[in-house]
């Protein structure tokens, strides 16, 4: 415990000295003012604000909840998907109002996808294909016991969870929310609003360093661009400024955690992964700063940092569920449910790969092909999760850890 | 940024200096000369072994009672069969932690206590037929809880639950469907003694070695596992709402008899004490164990021995666990503090059986906390 913390206060000293020597050596005479929190004003008011993120986030919560109830149809669940303002969808304070949808922002980057409209609509229809699947093939079978090619209920061990899969064993509701974390949260804040085709389009630049604010508003468009990068990734933490309050272990038990910052937390948690999650804060903060000081080079950095560490995220992750369906497949007495379960979210975190981000590069860790290559061997069998072997989510996971700084064995526990 | 670069690599090298010289040689195998396949000796010959057949007979019991039941379905034999299959329950917590071996390869231990069971589908079960009970699916149908059920929860009154067995339309299938879960037990429990009975006793204490596949590690994260699952989470924290926003008095193990969740506790954790000490089963006579283990590598912890720590730890559980009612359910409806106190003492031993003696007998934890959605 000493020593840890020890090592702590030492990162934490470096860190200091590492700041303090950039400012003086970069551009001597400039000053960075970077806030305790992530806390923005001008004239006295905060110029922070991420509420399309906020309510985004909210919207896929309930389409979440509405993949498990067999109560709903295509149409109910893809209306929710591609909200249309006005659209009695939602149950969610004022998300029926918004003109904002989870499905127009999906694949929707400018750096991936504004040129690649072909593949944005491949994307999105995906996860069309996974509403109707749950619609039409998981729901009519809600109370018939799943097995090998058919559909259905199956309860994970010890009197544990029922998950509903398809007749591949596949649950659709893990497939569809783990995806979003890519195709939505990671590819807006990584592609899109990070990206200097987004910060410094129009007159981005030369407003910003006027101060001259959006219309009607009490930010640049330059700081608003940032926040709402921000804002997929804590835009459902009760306290915005201060995200990482209840950051640590059993801190999800509280629920203040959404979609990539769930996931976020519990890398985290990993003792091979302690304090990413402070370190994607603090970039994003110090980034914040650097735009308000006019600073570009260092938000650049900053955005690099951020952009790594967030698909270091989603890799740790779609290796820990492929280890996790390992062991459990591995075991003498299998618990298919809870395998199919992990592996599921495992598949979602597969697909999010491709809208991961290498920092200083346009492109992401995996590319879409090598993506789908790696589900291919997932669910490639005739009967997909209820064939895959131990030996072939062990290839998966070498293949996705090989191009990232981890390995296997540090993402698997 | 090379300087800096320089300058963080030779802080790290500091720390890792500092390491090394301040930690104890409890850290380096090379150092530790105790005699590991000892203390394997005396877990399997005089506690593991011995408890399992003493578990043996109480389930050959709890089978006797329950045929007496089904030929002559009255209140005597209800009293009579309900006090054998407390009796197996009580027995079962001495066995329960040693997950390993023929236990884990045939999940046991889920197969065997699953609770809260979901009566729905033992009901759904008992009026269709056609069940599985190798299926995992079916571990909250069976097993100790489903008995519970079956023998205390049909009726408010034993006039009530005899008729189900007797004058009910569905009386046989009742019948059919208690014999096939006591049966299922006895058969698992069979397997498992044998086993140990058999080759698995040699090939257990052969494998003295230290690694993540070698007996002693395994079977001390099969203890922590248990102590913080079952015995910690499962008897008092979840029914407690210690993971959870609301209390569940209804999750309390066996839920259904009402006043025997506090002696299924007692007798849980005091088994995991005299598996750390060493205890032989059924007597006073202790061996080598997790304490002598400690003791023999002089593993120190604010100034006093962490043996001495962990069973202090251990009899303040005990204690505050004295001030619960016999029935868990009803402290959770009427004083979930208590319940809360309880944990609170269970926990704080997590913290030394979990970081520090781990870190002293340089075992890693081979399980993780599941993710919970």
């Amino acid at each position: 415990m000493k020593i840890n913390n020890l090592f702590k206060i030492t990162c934490l000293s470096a860190g200091l000295v590492l700041v303090s020597c950039s400012d003086d050596d970069d551009t001597p005479g400039v000053q960075i003012d970077e806030p305790t929190n992530y806390v923005f004003e001008r004239d006295g008011k905060s110029s922070v604000s991420y509420g399309g993120q906020t309510t985004r986030i909210a919207m896929a919560e309930e389409i979440i909840d509405a993949f498990k109830n067999s109560e709903k149809t295509e149409a109910i669940l893809d209306n929710m998907f591609a909200h249309q303002e006005g659209a009695n969808d939602f149950t969610g304070t004022g998300l029926n109002e918004s003109s904002k949808s989870v499905r127009s922002k999906t694949a929707a980057s400018k750096d991936y996808f504004s040129v690649n409209v072909g593949e944005a609509s491949a994307i999105k229809e995906e996860f069309d294909t996974w509403i109707a699947g749950q619609a039409n093939e998981v729901f009519p079978n809600w109370n018939t016991e799943a097995t090998a090619g058919v559909a259905g209920f199956i309860q994970e061990a010890g009197g544990g969870s029922t998950r509903y899969v398809n007749a591949k064993g596949l649950e659709y509701n893990q497939a569809f929310a783990k995806s979003l974390i890519g195709a939505l949260m990671a590819d807006q804040a990584l592609n899109n609003y990070l990206g200097k085709s987004v910060l410094d389009d129009a007159n981005n630049v030369e407003d910003n360093n006027n101060g001259v604010v959006a219309e009607g508003k009490n930010y640049t468009t330059m700081e608003h661009k940032w926040d709402e990068a921000y804002g997929y990734l804590f835009g459902a933490a009760p306290d915005g400024a201060k995200p990482l309050a209840s950051i640590g272990s059993g801190s999800n038990q509280k629920g203040d955690d959404s979609f990539l910052s769930k996931y976020l937390d519990r890398v985290n948690d990993d003792s091979d992964f302690t304090g990413i999650a402070d370190d994607i804060y603090q970039a994003f903060k110090l980034g914040r700063a650097a735009i308000v000081a006019k600073e570009y080079t260092v938000r650049d950095e900053q955005a690099a940092i951020i952009r790594e560490k967030i698909s270091q995220v989603i890799a740790v992750r779609a290796v820990y569920y492929l280890q996790q369906g390992k062991n459990a497949l591995d075991a003498t007495t299998v618990d298919h449910a809870t395998a199919f379960h992990d592996l599921s979210e495992g598949y979602g975190f597969i697909y999010s790969l491709q809208f991961t981000r290498k920092p200083n590069s346009d492109a992401p860790y995996l590319t879409r092909t090598q993506v789908q290559g790696l589900i291919g061997q997932l669910m490639g069998g005739t009967n997909g999760l209820w064939d895959v072997t131990p030996a072939t989510l062990q290839a998966i996971s070498e293949a996705i850890a090989n191009e990232f700084n981890f390995t296997v064995a540090q993402a698997g526990s | 940024m090379k300087k800096l670069l320089f300058l963080f690599v030779a802080i790290l090298f500091v720390v890792a200096g500092c390491s090394s010289s301040d930690d104890t040689n409890s850290d380096n195998p090379g150092t530790d000369t105790f005699n590991r396949k000892a203390l394997l000796e005396n877990i399997a010959d005089n506690i593991a072994i011995p408890a399992y057949k003493s578990f043996k007979e109480e389930m050959a019991n709890l089978k006797t009672a329950t045929s007496e039941f089904v030929t002559t379905a009255d209140e005597s034999n209800l009293v009579k069969l309900r006090t054998a299959w407390l009796d197996a329950y009580v027995s079962w917590q001495s066995v329960s932690m040693f997950e390993i071996g023929k236990a884990e390869e045939i999940s046991f231990r889920n197969f065997m206590n699953v609770y809260p069971v979901t009566t729905t589908e033992i009901e759904k079960n008992i009026t269709d037929g056609g069940y599985d009970l190798n299926s995992v699916s079916k571990q909250d149908e069976q097993g100790f809880g489903a008995l519970d059920y079956l023998l205390n929860g049909l009726a408010d009154s034993d006039t009530g639950i005899v008729a189900f067995y007797s004058s009910d339309v569905n009386a046989t299938k009742y019948k059919t469907y208690l014999s096939d879960v006591v049966e299922r037990m006895d058969t698992l429990t069979t397997q498992v003694v044998n086993d140990w009975t058999g080759d698995y006793r040699d090939s257990f204490v052969n494998n003295s070695g230290s690694s993540a596949t070698s007996s002693l590690d395994k079977l001390v994260n099969d203890f922590l596992f248990h102590y913080e699952k079952h015995l910690r989470a499962g008897k008092i924290g979840i029914p407690a709402g210690v993971f959870s926003n609301t209390t569940f008095n209804e999750k309390v193990e066996a839920f259904y008899k009402k006043d025997a969740s506090k002696a299924l506790f007692n007798a849980n954790l005091t088994a995991l004490q005299d598996f750390f000490n060493g205890k032989h089963f059924g007597s006073t006579t202790t061996g080598e164990s997790l304490k002598t283990y400690l003791d023999f590598l002089n593993t120190i912890k604010e100034e006093e021995d962490l043996s001495t720590l962990i069973n202090n730890q251990f009899n303040l559980a005990r204690t505050e666990a004295s001030n619960l009612a016999d029935d868990f359910s009803a402290e959770v409806r009427t004083n979930n503090n208590l319940m809360l106190d309880a944990y609170k003492e269970l926990q704080k031993n997590v913290v030394f059986l979990k970081v520090d003696m781990l870190s002293a007998l340089s075992i890693r934890v081979d399980f993780v906390d599941a993710d919970g959605d």
